[in-house]
């Protein structure tokens, strides 16, 4: 017991690897497998986005992390725990916010005093604000909110969990145009320094300014993953008129070209996500000795 | 922090439980009343019909068996099959595996609600319908002249007026003692069906039942005439039914201790 708590202190005290993926081996079937041998690190103090194509496994592996499905393989340690023992003591230090959830037919309070207590850190007022700035109707029963209104509510609790963890399923689907930005806003004012956030997304786009590492799934494994600055740092994105020898990657646009070049020159320009991600995809190849 | 057990965070998770399955809970309670209520009321005798069927001194009231045993069986099958059946839906199965309690308590939660709580509100439920039909009828027939004298194995029993008797107090539960466990043996199985399949729960749960009951009951018969080819029954009657009511009684909290491992087992391999 006391070695549990010594344990959980010391991750969330220290700048260290919250998440150790070893070797994993992952597949809803034996002879499909969705993951080979993937190892990856992730620490505190940081906004992982997590990218990639339908069926890349972005949600599989985000329910490794949390324990919801079982490596065939491999070694996966979250804060000093196997996730897969679903014990309370990491539970209650992950806050995950499913894609598809469901939640009862009750109002917001009887939701929260009965789910509230598991969680020894959570935060009342926090919750509180959360919803106010989401605008949500605090009298009204769950089961009678929109889809948007309930996603706002799930993701407020999380967040009002005090969890060190956060795990987020595609949580701007749903959202409208001014609760993506109050998402987005939200999500940058809970970062801590003892916090880990992993985002999966499609829209890369809401994820503009938010993450500061990207993670990017292709082909059973880690395609990328590297910080914004060392991307930016590595490569740069530009509009140009005519393709050369030194563009790895361009996509048709009106004006001429968007492209991604390395940056031999120091150049400052802004990650622009949708084009890596299209330009890791096609030239992985190349990217490679870019980002070992 | 206690990883397995923690007495609190159980009460915690009785509570949180209660919030989504509660609900369910007592309309299948009402709806149990209903069903109850409507038998009684279709099956007592009445008054003006004249003289009620007699058990020897109390109203005869043999309906309550198979009504006692039958919805008995239904109210707390379908309980135990709906309990865990939230772990068959991604969106439901999610938020349920990630709330913070051991899967023991979980597990745990789950025996109460389906074991104890469902057996033993039936039970009430049962009693004050049949405590206030008894009443009814007692009062409907106290004005109704009877009186007789009978012969009952060998002794004279005079008999004053129409009574009706609780069936608890009319059970001979020396006799069913061998039964007393089959409640919690048919929770055990739906809960670990509940758990088990992904859908149709209850379906699937009393399919597999039949045809593993089938299955079991053939092989005995096939081993027991093959063990008593050539061999000539000596009975017993009275020591048979002794042993034989131990035997069931042994056997359904063997079964039912099984099947509740198997469903904590399930549980914890249980993935979304």
């Amino acid at each position: 017991m006391i070695k549990i708590e010594h344990t959980l202190v010391y991750y969330l005290t220290n700048t260290v690897d919250m998440i150790k993926i070893n070797n994993l081996n992952f597949g809803y079937s034996k002879h499909k497998p969705l993951f080979k041998n993937m190892s990856m690190q992730l620490s505190n103090g940081h906004i992982y986005g997590l990218l990639g194509k339908n069926g890349a496994g972005k949600s599989s592996l985000l329910k490794n992390i949390a324990g919801l499905v079982y490596a065939q393989s491999g070694a996966l340690d979250v804060m000093g725990f196997n996730p897969a023992k679903r014990q309370p003591a990491l539970l209650e230090q992950i806050c995950f916010i499913p894609e598809e959830f469901y939640l009862p037919s009750v109002k917001i309070d009887a939701y929260v005093r009965a789910n509230a207590p598991f969680y020894k850190k959570f935060d009342h007022q926090y919750f509180g604000n959360l919803l106010k700035e989401f605008d949500i109707p605090v009298g009204q029963k769950l089961i009678n909110m929109s889809y948007g209104q309930k996603k706002k509510v799930i993701i407020a609790f999380g967040l009002a969990t005090q969890a060190n963890l956060i795990i987020m399923d595609e949580p701007t689907n749903g959202l409208d145009i001014p609760s993506k930005a109050q998402f987005r806003k939200i999500m940058a004012s809970a970062m801590t320094e003892d916090r880990c956030i992993i985002i999966s997304t499609h829209q890369v786009r809401d994820l503009d300014n938010l993450i500061d590492t990207v993670i990017m799934l292709d082909e059973n494994d880690v395609a990328l993953k590297a910080s914004v600055q060392e991307i930016t740092e590595k490569l740069t994105f530009k509009r140009v008129k005519e393709i050369d020898e030194s563009i790895i990657y361009a996509e048709p646009s009106l004006s001429g070209y968007n492209a991604v070049m390395p940056n031999y020159h120091q150049e400052e320009s802004k990650l622009d996500m949708e084009l890596l991600f299209n330009a890791i995809l096609a030239e992985k190849i190349k990217f490679k000795p870019l980002f070992n | 922090m206690n990883n397995t057990f923690n007495i609190n965070r159980f009460g915690l998770l009785l509570r949180r439980q209660w919030l989504d399955f509660g609900k369910i809970y007592l309309l299948s309670l009402i709806v149990i009343f209903g069903v109850l209520i409507g038998f009684y009321a279709f099956n007592i005798p009445k008054a003006q019909d004249g003289l009620p069927p007699m058990d020897l001194n109390y109203v005869s009231l043999r309906f309550r068996y198979p009504i006692f045993g039958i919805v008995g069986f239904l109210f707390i099958s379908i309980v135990a099959s709906s309990y865990f059946s939230n772990l068959g839906q991604k969106s439901k199965a999610i938020i349920d595996l990630m709330t913070p309690s051991s899967t023991f308590e979980k597990f745990l939660a789950g025996v109460f609600y389906t074991a104890i709580l469902s057996v033993a509100s039936y039970l009430f439920i049962f009693y004050i319908t049949d405590f206030a039909f008894c009443k009814y009828i007692d009062s409907s027939f106290s004005t109704f002249p009877y009186d007789a004298s009978l012969t009952f194995m060998g002794k004279i029993t005079h008999i004053h007026g129409i009574h009706a008797q609780l069936l608890n107090d009319e059970m001979d539960f020396e006799e069913y003692r061998g039964f007393s466990f089959l409640p919690f043996l048919v929770t055990s199985i739906f809960l670990l069906g509940s758990v088990y399949f992904n859908r149709f729960h209850y379906i699937k749960t009393a399919v597999s039942v039949v045809i593993s009951v089938a299955i079991i009951m053939y092989i005995v018969y096939l081993s027991v005439s093959k063990i008593g080819e050539n061999m000539v029954q000596i009975t017993d009657s009275q020591n048979n039914e002794k042993i034989a009511f131990t035997i069931i009684f042994v056997s359904s909290v063997i079964l039912c201790l099984f099947f509740w491992v198997i469903t904590y087992v399930r549980l914890k391999e249980k993935e979304v």
